[in-house]
């Protein structure tokens, strides 16, 4: 038994969070360039996961929840999913459609210039071949029109559900995804601690720094008691999924739940540590508010694995 | 990253299952503390002999000298197997003894520690007073050197087990005229020296557990001062981080078992079916999971670096917290026989009124945050 990451782990987290403070920063992630997804691809997170790559769900989970920090775009989540369960079909971004039945159109997650879109159904992933291009059958990414979503940094679209698909059976991939998503969540929850800790200490008001008072020193605080318990449940799961663990359902829907939580929670309480400027669009609090409300969407967790 | 366990390991965990199997004692541990010494040193002797006493104690004062792996191994086959809270041997197994082997002399250690482990000798906390709760380096009971001795006056305040115990860490100002951290001195007082008058204190839950002490004159010898005289503050404080480090694993343990049980009492009395108790039940049972998966990866660290790491702290406050969510849960599921409750009763009701003490001893919640809040964030002091 060992929950702490071994060095080699260590040096790949703080490789992932260099890269991202020089090439994605939180703050930029409503105005990020085109070119950000090559460089994703070029950093090998969107194959890290490829079943020749050898990577255990724990480095993965570790170093998405170093991107899940930087608000990384949330198609990295189904584009290197996709990769482990559908490697030989999976060719560029691969986009995530929330949920969809046969009668109604898929919400799709950040579809710009995505080849394919994955989906989670009730006991499988579903790969469908729907690319982004085209999509309104007059060619051309630009023409597409895209809609906003709450999370600054995705974009949306609606699709009906045609063309092929393929499908992934095996109950672990799903739990995959949930896994990531969750790290994802760990790491927003993270981002909003930083970013209310960070402007505590910098903020002064009756001649103090704000944090000094305790009213708001023990809002920080618990931002940091829910990101320790999401961020330690977070490793359980990705061991359990890894040592084939017959509770690693459990354990990953634990995971998602606490980190949903407190992605939110923090996200929230951030806004309220910055006071008025936390209101206003040119701070960068609510960016992980805002993307945390979307994370709720994306595999939560479900009571009946958490009660099974 | 992993949470498997070696072959060695898995043996051990099977050898605690036996043992506990074959020796839990089938009549409940009674509530009172006058009534269950007899019961609580007896089973602590058991413990001994058998080699489950100080697992992770040095070989050479009657522990077994294994890894705090193994310490946790135990612990949760122990909470598995329902064995009874070790109740007054709590603060010599917990406390005193830890604080004893980081900073005791060889002669201490020598008599004191295997005296613990045999559940021979009772050990009580001395640190609180009427003036000094959370602000514990307002500390005023002192103690004037007078030869070879220290003559104590004064009176410490919530001190469990105070009137079945033998010995007290007791923290007292030993330089007259100091103030605040400095000048303080960590003790083993004597509680049967003449001069000591114990008066228990009766709990809102009924028992009478805890006490205040009074000091009139007590005599002891300056040899039994611990790290050196005026390191009382620093003595203490390796105290309190071992407490908050790994001192409270046996509770953390022990709420993944509560949990099940509130689950399958939820679905035989039918309240399961609703969806907010549900929901609430399904969160307790992800926070539980959360509890060990922090424990564990903080005893990684311990194993990996020799001390547990700042977030410690994380963990002492949202255990103490989720203990009374579990607490409150049990209540609710009890429905209206809460209105049955009554003293000496040992139920969820009793469990519930003293689960209190979880965010008020060892450091209230309020100061946990504050210590969360500037060693982990960074924030600047407040006090």
């Amino acid at each position: 038994m060992d929950l702490t990451p071994n060095e080699g782990q260590t040096a790949l987290q703080t490789a992932t969070a260099e890269w991202c403070r020089g090439n994605m920063t939180l703050e930029d992630c409503r105005n990020r360039a085109d070119a950000l997804w090559t460089g994703l691809e070029a950093m090998g997170w969107t194959a890290m996961t490829a079943r020749g790559m050898g990577l255990d769900h724990a480095t993965e989970a570790l170093v998405f929840a170093e991107l899940g920090r930087f608000l990384a775009p949330i198609s990295l989540l189904s584009s290197a999913v996709a990769r482990r369960w559908f490697e030989e079909r999976v060719t560029g971004k691969v986009a995530l459609a929330l949920t969809g039945s046969v009668h109604a159109a898929l919400r799709i997650l950040d579809p710009p210039a995505s080849k394919m879109v994955l989906m989670a159904e009730a006991k499988k992933l579903t790969l469908l071949d729907l690319p982004d291009a085209g999509a309104e059958g007059d060619g051309g990414a630009h023409h597409v029109p895209h809609a906003p979503t709450i999370d600054l940094s995705t974009l949306q679209r609606r699709r009906e559900r045609t063309g092929a698909e393929w499908t992934a059976d095996d109950p672990t991939a799903r739990l995959h995804l949930q896994l990531l998503s969750a790290a994802f969540a760990v790491g927003c929850a993270d981002a909003a601690r930083n970013m209310a800790a960070d402007y505590a200490k910098l903020r002064e008001q009756f001649g103090r720094p704000i944090g000094w008072f305790q009213s708001l020193k023990h809002i920080c605080s618990d931002m940091a008691v829910r990101a320790a318990a999401a961020r330690s449940e977070l490793y359980y799961a990705a061991c359990a999924l890894d040592e084939h663990a017959a509770d690693a359902a459990f354990h990953v829907a634990a995971a998602k739940r606490l980190a949903d939580q407190a992605a939110l929670d923090n996200g929230r309480a951030n806004i309220q540590v910055h006071g008025g400027l936390g209101m206003t669009d040119e701070a960068a609090a609510h960016l992980p508010l805002k993307r945390a409300h979307l994370l709720q969407f994306v595999m939560p967790a479900s009571r009946e694995t958490l009660l099974a | 990253m992993h949470i498997g366990f070696t072959a060695q390991e898995t043996r051990f965990r099977e050898e605690c299952r036996d043992w506990l199997d074959e020796n839990v004692p089938a009549e409940k541990r009674p509530i009172d503390a006058a009534d269950a010494i007899d019961f609580d040193k007896a089973w602590q002797r058991r413990l001994f002999d058998a080699g489950w006493a100080g697992i992770n104690w040095p070989a050479q004062y009657g522990g077994r000298g294994l890894s705090i792996v193994e310490q946790v191994i135990w612990l949760e086959e122990y909470a598995k197997a329902r064995a009874p809270w070790i109740g007054a041997n709590f603060v010599g197994i917990n406390h005193g003894g830890p604080t004893l082997i980081l900073n005791a002399s060889e002669e201490q250690k020598a008599y004191h520690l295997p005296r613990i482990l045999k559940g021979e000798a009772i050990w009580c906390q001395g640190f609180s007073e009427p003036g000094a709760g959370s602000d514990l380096a307002g500390i005023r009971t002192r103690g004037r050197i007078e030869g070879d001795e220290l003559v104590i006056n004064g009176s410490k305040i919530w001190t469990s087990f105070a009137h079945v115990a033998d010995w007290q860490e007791l923290v007292l100002r030993s330089e007259e005229g100091s103030t605040r951290h400095k000048g303080l001195s960590w003790v083993i007082c004597d509680m049967h020296a003449p001069g000591i008058t114990v008066r228990p204190i009766r709990k809102m839950s009924g028992q009478t557990e805890f006490a205040e002490v009074f000091y009139d004159d007590v005599r002891i010898p300056l040899a039994n001062v611990v790290g050196g005289l005026g390191n009382g503050w620093s003595v203490a404080m390796s105290t309190l981080s071992f407490e908050r480090g790994t001192g409270f694993i046996a509770d953390q343990v022990k709420h993944s078992q509560e949990i099940e049980e509130l689950i399958a009492a939820a679905r035989a009395n039918g309240m399961i079916r609703d969806e907010r108790i549900a929901d609430k039940l399904a969160q307790l049972r992800a926070e539980v999971a959360a509890v060990r998966a922090m424990t564990y990866r903080n005893i990684s660290e311990v194993a990996r670096t020799g001390q547990p790491g700042p977030e410690a702290s994380v963990i002492r406050l949202f255990t103490s917290e989720l203990g009374q969510r579990l607490e409150r849960m049990a209540v609710l599921l009890m429905g209206e026989d809460v209105l049955d409750f009554a003293y000496g009763e040992d139920n969820a009701v009793a469990d519930y009124l003293r689960g209190f003490a979880a965010t008020i001893a060892g450091g209230t919640a309020q100061i946990q945050r504050d210590i969360i809040g500037e060693r982990l964030l960074g924030l600047p002091k407040s006090r």
